[in-house]
């Protein structure tokens, strides 16, 4: 996974496009995309959300948490190599773990109030929206965390400083030649 | 103090105004080269590329189109701007260090320099050059034409102005705009966004006191009025549906690193390790300041749904709107200051890439050097940019009616699907080939172009954008994987395993 990681990366990413082709070409439901509010101009309503959902809803939340496994291993990437260790991995693999149960809260949470028609509040929206607000807010604190309180550990060590300036000194060299 | 409410904001537009001017005549004694046009010297401290990289991300879309787009589409919005923590993580993780090794290593002063060494090609940098060129036509026209619609709303509520025409609003706007990023350049630009950046972030939260204090029942009464009346633009998705929203989510979140305004600023912090400090800061600063868009959308929806106000005659009136009914007039003109703070720190940074494209890109890529005298050329081709934007946007608003969010949103979609795979991936994947960036960048404004001007909607709410970028993505890592391995030069090479 260290070293083959772009490879990984590309699966993810044909993977998200073949689902992507196939909710293009699954059975469509009528304003699936909305359409306008029957009394008020310039307002969009969603209609009926079971319905928006029955054909793409499974593929849809595969699309969100494929993005969430893509975002992930894209961070992975901007971290060289020989810093990938086995602890970074453990703290990528919880930052992931915490924005997959947001993404599902979220998901089973709209489903449930569809069947229910009834909603918890937090923090002034309807519980799955509250998941998808705040959670999608602070579902990246934890990769934000991991680059600025790990910066020297994993982003730009002082080894990487003194190579940098090894290679700084060099182009000074050839200019002053 | 009610009896003054146009005079406020009027003089607090004016006020700031003023300060740009005075920004753009203090950097212009500090601007010697194209390198302090363009890069500020590589000389900026943190706080400064902090400011300066949230205020240029939070655009006039989202002081007018986001807000409208939540009264119009309800919470579908949200995941535009729920997913800045995300959308400026992936941005230092792959950008940040590396663009920043390399404008120091090659004295780059572009994005399209960037990607010059890092492919050692000059298609590369020509495609990259247009493909800024292209975005900045249109981001910068909605740019303009949003400050002089607001202008227009503000000065036309005053006696003296009551009847002033759109077309003078963009003359004088514009003159403004243009008058201190000719003088100062970059370091003008982001000197003016930090005192920007801090109006955003005063102006985001008031609003959001303001407009909990709406209803009594705050912001929950506000979003059960919104659910009693369809639910689906209450939930999750919004009324846009679901794949409309997670293509916002895919493409404003992992696009935030291809965004050439904004990467660019990556290249401008003194020391490389400010890094670890500008990332938290922006993204507070982003979250502070985009509540506004939110609280904004969603309590101007529930007003007119309960009949407390008037439908609004267009989605993008929901703010000015909301500042005339809801907010004090001390506080309408914070907010107002703060929407063309918004506007220009955006439109400064697009201005100055889009000018270095021209200047600097496209000639080294055609002729192999730059032309001579280049902060002179730069100077000149600013204010032409400026023009044919502000021309461009005239042309769009009384030719074509397009709401400014979703301008808006195409000028981010085609710089995500185009630059994010080539610079992003590119600058941390020594296997990443030229042929591969051709196909990325040639096929996503492909994409992004046909499906726009063709008006071509997919099922479901899928976006020519969300379509653009998947595709550029899987396209350039397997192309890249099926063309010989590039040879790389020796110092780049060695970047890349730092």
């Amino acid at each position: 996974m260290r070293s083959k990681l772009i490879y990984i990366i590309f699966a993810v990413g044909v993977l998200m496009a073949a689902i992507l082709l196939a909710i293009c070409l699954a059975e469509t439901v009528p304003d699936a995309g909305g359409s306008a509010h029957p009394e008020i101009a310039g307002l969009q309503v969603g209609g009926d959300g079971a319905a928006r959902l029955e054909h793409i809803g499974t593929l849809g939340f595969a699309f969100q948490c494929l993005l969430l496994i893509q975002i992930t291993f894209l961070s992975l990437l901007g971290i060289s190599e020989r810093y990938r260790t086995n602890e970074l991995l453990a703290y990528m693999g919880g930052s992931l773990v915490f924005m997959l149960i947001v993404a599902w809260q979220m998901y089973s949470g709209h489903l449930e109030y569809l069947e229910t028609g009834e909603t918890g509040y937090f923090l002034g929206f309807p519980s799955a929206t509250a998941w998808a607000t705040y959670g999608t807010w602070l579902g990246a604190i934890p990769l934000i965390l991991i680059y600025s309180l790990g910066f020297r550990k994993y982003i730009y060590t002082a080894e990487d400083e003194e190579k940098f300036n090894v290679l700084l000194a060099e182009k000074s060299e050839r200019s002053e030649q | 103090m009610e009896a003054f409410r146009q005079e406020i904001i009027v003089g607090a537009v004016v006020a700031y105004m003023i300060f740009c001017v005075l920004t753009g005549l203090w950097a212009m004694r500090r601007t010697h080269s194209s390198s302090d046009f363009f890069i500020a010297g590589r000389g900026l401290g943190p706080i400064v590329v902090a400011l300066a990289l949230f205020s240029s991300t939070l655009s006039g879309f989202g002081f007018v189109g986001g807000p409208g787009l939540v009264y119009s589409i309800g919470v579908s919005s949200f995941w535009m701007v729920v997913i800045s923590s995300t959308g400026y993580a992936i941005g230092f993780f792959l950008v940040a260090k590396r663009i920043r090794m390399i404008a120091e290593l090659r004295d780059c002063i572009s994005l399209p320099d960037i990607v010059a060494a890092r492919y050692n090609s000059q298609a590369v940098r020509f495609m990259i050059a247009i493909t800024i060129v292209l975005g900045v036509m249109g981001y910068l026209a909605t740019q303009i034409l949003a400050m002089a619609v607001v202008m227009q709303a503000i000065l036309s509520g005053t006696e003296t102005f009551a009847n002033i025409g759109l077309v003078t609003c963009v003359v004088i706007s514009s003159a403004v705009l243009i008058f201190y990023c000719v003088t100062g350049g970059i370091i003008a630009s982001v000197y003016t966004d930090v005192v920007q950046g801090a109006i955003m972030m005063i102006a985001g939260t008031l609003i959001l006191f303001t407009a909990m204090s709406v209803f009594d029942g705050g912001m929950q009464e506000a979003t059960s009025i919104i659910l009693a009346d369809d639910a689906e633009t209450a939930m999750p998705y919004g009324a846009a549906g679901m794949m409309a929203s997670l293509g916002w989510f895919f493409v404003f979140g992992l696009g935030l690193a291809g965004q050439p305004h904004l990467i660019t600023k990556m290249m401008m912090n003194k020391n490389l390790s400010d890094s670890r400090s500008i990332l938290p800061m922006s993204l507070f600063g982003y979250v502070m300041a985009a509540l506004l868009w939110i609280s904004i959308g969603i309590v101007m929806r529930a007003a007119v749904i309960d009949g407390v106000v008037d439908p609004l005659a267009l989605p993008d009136d929901a703010a000015s709107v909301f500042l005339s009914v809801f907010a004090n007039p001390l506080l309408a003109g914070v907010v107002f200051a703060g929407l063309f703070a918004a506007i220009m720190s955006t439109s400064d940074a697009f201005l100055n890439i889009g000018t270095a494209a021209i200047i600097h890109d496209i000639p080294k890529a055609i002729r192999g050097k730059s032309i001579e005298n280049e902060l002179f050329w730069a100077r000149v081709v600013t204010v032409i940019l400026a023009i044919v934007a502000a021309s461009f946007a005239l042309y769009s608003h009384f030719a074509d009616a397009t709401l400014v969010a979703i301008l808006g949103a195409f000028g981010w979609g085609t710089f995500a699907a185009s630059i994010f795979p080539v610079v992003a991936v590119g600058l941390n994947w020594k296997g990443a080939t030229v042929a591969g960036a051709v196909t990325a960048i040639g096929t996503a404004l492909l994409i992004n172009f046909v499906s726009q001007l063709a008006g071509y909607t997919f099922p479901y709410g899928v976006s020519g954008q969300l379509v653009a970028f998947a595709t550029s993505m899987v396209l350039f890592i397997g192309v890249s994987l099926f063309t010989e391995k590039p040879k790389l030069d020796s110092d780049i090479e060695r970047v890349m395993e730092i």
